[in-house]
């Protein structure tokens, strides 16, 4: 559909055209952090943000969120569906990313309703970064520092504007908001390929294999000493999986009003790295200490999603690694099992007679 | 539960009536409670003191001899009871005496006098009785205590939640206090007071009590790289938490 340009200083203006008729959230700074949130008008957006404490997930499957009201006096039950019309503006590539993985999770098998019905009202216009939002990130080596699709509008800083390329149609829509948006020029092609190309050596390569590569060393790394090492020093606090833009485990409560008749279905976030998550009825649990549930964290980013939906569990956000306070991280993980990978020749010569 | 409505009671042990106060708070918002259950015996709120009660919620920790005999009785007439609040429910502030010689604290609270109270080291009422729910904090969460309430009307045992405090933190977006320079107790206590201290920017002091697995040496660790000094780290763990870490050190009385 070829790139629009729009001046920066016609932004709010497209923003305010959006709050007339969309729910739109964005990054805000909020005292020392950011937060996706919703905004009240352009100016609350800071579209410079590093990165949030939580992912922009939060917008399509909310930390607490209702799935049913329930009367068992009338015997009436209903599901609670979001079709709020909503732009979820400003999101980063390795967040853009990680929806596309947690489109694939809902709606595979048996489609979750109200994690879809949230999704198809959803507008996301994610943007291009230009420099790496924290030392913690590597979404260089997980390659999610760029985006082809997966957007309904994609936006790159050129300054005093944005080059916007449009990903559907109802991006397209969107953007008829504003009569701001040009075709670009072939100046403007030519400042947007000098962006792209400057940026890419700003951002660091830190896993020292190849993502294509991590399946297969997790697989021969099950028995690794590093799982023992990383459960003495796990905290067990779960913060890893809660903050993770692709985590999307959950757990479903009821909760009742005093008649304990009526009341509503909740389901909240879970995660596997806290202690209780692999308790089944009867008491066993199958992963009971923090040795076996980190194992398994990196085992679902780094092999069981890409076998699954041959998308990759982690995106390389650093958000994790951030907020670990004993310095667990994917990047010095996975590094540290591929140095002490066991060459599959001498493997082979242990094994073999 | 039948059609009629449950009695309920209210007992204090050691404590500040803290406990009790969210409790009379709590009625005022939710006054539908009222009319779901009999208070029949509360003397924070009300002068009657009915015996006929069904569920007793205790507060306090047990801290004499002669507290023994009143909890046991209260035992034996309660189908249900629930420890209210963290000195119920740890010991709470109450045991931070239990390191120190029982002498020397007798001495510093009574002086001369010392001689004409009874005392002996503080302990969680599950020592003395069986307790079958337990609503933990300092003060208690208000939201907690309904919710516990309505499963206890329900037929149901409320369990103490087993998630960390960081969970909580980390779902509200609450900057982490480590990176301000503070130090937390979050990682290795119970959730489900919406993280409130570290909401303000204070790190966690543990009034909910431990986690069923902490990870008490990594914590340590992690306090003493943000300069706690190991004294400075035991008095932190032992605010509210004495009872509990004497346990795990295999500690005994004083």
């Amino acid at each position: 559909m070829g790139f629009r340009v729009m001046p920066k200083s016609a932004f709010p203006g497209w923003v305010e055209q959006m709050l007339q008729t969309y729910r739109v959230v964005g990054p805000r700074k909020i005292r020392d952090r950011y937060m996706f949130d919703e905004v009240n008008s352009p100016g609350d957006l800071d579209l410079t943000y590093s990165t949030t404490v939580l992912p922009p997930k939060k917008v399509l499957l909310p930390q607490h969120e209702e799935l049913l009201s329930f009367d068992l006096e009338s015997g009436k039950m209903e599901a609670a569906i979001d079709t709020q019309p909503t732009v979820l503006l400003g999101v980063h590539t390795c967040d853009l990313h990680a929806i596309r993985l947690l489109d694939a999770v809902f709606e595979d098998g048996y489609a979750d309703q109200h994690y879809i019905a949230r999704r198809q009202n959803v507008l996301l216009v994610s943007l291009e970064c230009l420099s790496p939002c924290t030392e913690k990130s590597f979404c260089k080596s997980m390659g999610t520092l760029s985006v082809t699709e997966g957007y309904d509008l994609h936006l790159t800083d050129l300054g005093d504007s944005y080059a916007i390329d449009i990903g559907s149609e109802r991006g397209q829509a969107l953007l008829e908001l504003t009569e701001n948006a040009q075709p670009a020029t072939d100046a403007d092609y030519s400042r947007l390929n000098q962006t792209l190309s400057d940026k890419w050596p700003r951002f660091p390569y830190r896993l020292e294999s190849d993502i294509t590569e991590l399946a297969n060393l997790l697989a021969v790394s099950y028995d690794s000493d590093l799982w023992e090492e990383l459960g003495e020093k796990c905290l067990g606090c779960g913060s890893c999986t809660i903050v993770c833009p692709t985590c999307y485990c959950f757990n479903v409560i009821d909760e009742v009003d005093f008649s304990l008749n009526a009341g509503s279905r909740i389901r909240q976030w879970d995660g596997c790295t806290l202690s209780q998550f692999a308790v089944v009825a009867g008491g066993h649990n199958f992963r009971s200490t923090n040795q076996e549930r980190q194992r398994h964290r990196f085992f679902r980013k780094g092999k069981y999603q890409m076998e699954a939906y041959g998308l990759v569990g982690c995106v390389g956000c650093g958000r994790c690694a951030e907020a670990c306070l004993v310095d667990i991280n994917p990047v010095d993980t996975f590094n540290e099992l591929s140095r002490r990978r066991i060459p599959m020749t001498r493997r082979h010569k242990e094994v073999l007679p | 539960m039948t059609q009629q409505k449950p009695k309920i009671a209210f007992f204090d042990f050691a404590s500040c009536e803290g406990c009790q106060l969210t409790v009379i708070d709590s009625l005022q918002t939710n006054l539908e409670l009222l009319n779901a259950v009999e208070i029949v015996n509360f003397r924070e709120a009300m002068s009657e003191k009915g015996q006929d009660y069904q569920i007793a919620f205790i507060e306090g920790s047990c801290s004499r001899k002669s507290d023994e005999a009143r909890l046991q009785a209260i035992r034996e007439q309660a189908d249900i009871v629930v420890a209210l609040g963290a000195c119920a429910h740890l010991g709470g502030v109450n045991a931070v005496r239990n390191r120190q010689p029982l002498e020397d604290v007798r001495t510093y609270v009574y002086g001369n006098k010392a001689d004409w109270y009874e005392t002996y080291p503080a302990r969680p009422i599950s020592q003395v009785i069986t307790v079958d729910a337990t609503i933990p904090g300092c003060p208690i969460d208000r939201d907690e205590f309904i919710a516990s309430v309505k499963m206890l009307l329900q037929g149901r045992i409320p369990k103490l939640p087993e998630t960390p405090l960081c969970v909580e933190c980390k779902l509200l977006e609450n900057q982490c206090v480590y990176t301000m320079g503070k130090v937390c107790l979050g990682p290795i206590v119970r959730a489900g007071c919406k993280a409130i201290c570290p909401s303000f920017g204070d790190g966690c002091e543990g009034c909910r009590g431990l986690v069923s697995e902490p990870n008490m040496e990594s914590l340590k660790q992690v306090m003493a790289e943000h300069g706690m000094a190991d004294q400075d780290i035991s008095h932190k763990l032992d605010l509210f938490l004495t009872y509990q870490m004497m346990n795990l050190e295999n500690e005994e009385p004083k």
